[in-house]
């Protein structure tokens, strides 16, 4: 019997969706200890990406006064990403950083072996700090 | 003031913070591209420093209607007012559907996160797509 699918957009009935190999596509593509291409940053310095099993984890180093400060290392969210520019399929993650004074959401993906990650800065501590958001690039460190 | 990374070490006085710059965002969005499976536009509105977008998605037999929602405002750093990015969330029952926007230099860059909570088996997924204001300008 034909299953009916719920959908609210047209690509929410793409086959490719039903495709166990889709969830899975390229993950290694993602995997490994990635590093800012702007030696200037002040922000990430430095990300490392890894899986266990269908789990993924990501931890970040920020630049800070005196040396690098640990972000918690967080639980990330596959998805399959089937549009990326110049036909690539790969998967993306989404994870969200947990500070007492800080919430960060986080969109990371990878484009030509460039690791885009994207962040979406909110503060929980009243400081007058303006939620923010920014991109920042990373190249592979082997 | 606690930080993580130097870049959110500003100078604030948290006592005369000013309203956010919302201008960028209010009007009608359309997707880049015409032959999006995906979400057709995006007409957002903002009041009283709450922005709020509807959203109109492609569908086999015309748009679909999203509905209103209201969108968590982002600005372009820890000192700025003005408004640069949102989040926002749909939850159609048997999917959940969140949606992180960016502008840069004039347009919006979308940023799907669709997940599945029905037994249907499809995958979790993640798109991106490019939107253009109707400004009416050119």
């Amino acid at each position: 019997m034909a299953q009916t699918l719920e959908f609210k957009q047209s690509s929410h009935l793409n086959p490719a969706l039903m495709d166990p190999q889709t969830r899975t596509l390229r993950a290694d593509k993602l995997l490994g200890k990635w590093v800012n291409t702007n030696r200037e940053t002040r922000g990430i310095s430095e990300c490392v990406i890894s899986q266990d099993g269908e789990h993924f984890s990501v931890s970040a180093l920020g630049v800070g006064l005196a040396g690098p400060v640990e972000w918690p290392k967080t639980a990330a969210k596959m998805l399959a990403n089937l549009e990326e520019e110049g036909g690539q399929r790969a998967v993306a993650l989404r994870a969200v950083f947990d500070f007492e004074f800080m919430s960060v959401e986080t969109q990371i993906r990878v484009n030509r072996g460039v690791l885009v990650v994207v962040l979406y800065v909110s503060f929980l501590d009243h400081s007058g700090r303006s939620n923010y958001v920014s991109r920042e690039f990373f190249h592979r460190q082997d | 003031m606690q930080f993580a990374q130097i870049c959110d070490r500003v100078d604030v006085d948290s006592a005369t913070v000013l309203p956010i710059d919302l201008s960028a965002f209010p009007g009608t969005w359309v997707n880049a591209n015409p032959d999006t499976t995906g979400i057709a536009r995006l007409v957002m509105s903002a009041s009283a420093g709450n922005l709020s977008l509807q959203t109109f998605a492609i569908g086999p037999n015309g748009l679909i209607d999203w509905g209103k929602t209201d969108a968590a405002i982002f600005t372009a750093g820890p000192s700025s007012r003005l408004g640069a990015g949102f989040t926002c969330g749909y939850d159609f029952g048997f999917a959940e559907t969140r949606l992180q926007g960016m502008i840069m230099k004039g347009l919006l860059v979308l940023a799907q996160f669709h997940n599945f909570n029905d037994e249907s088996g499809r995958a979790d997924h993640f798109v991106r797509e490019y939107f253009a204001l109707n400004h009416g300008r050119y």
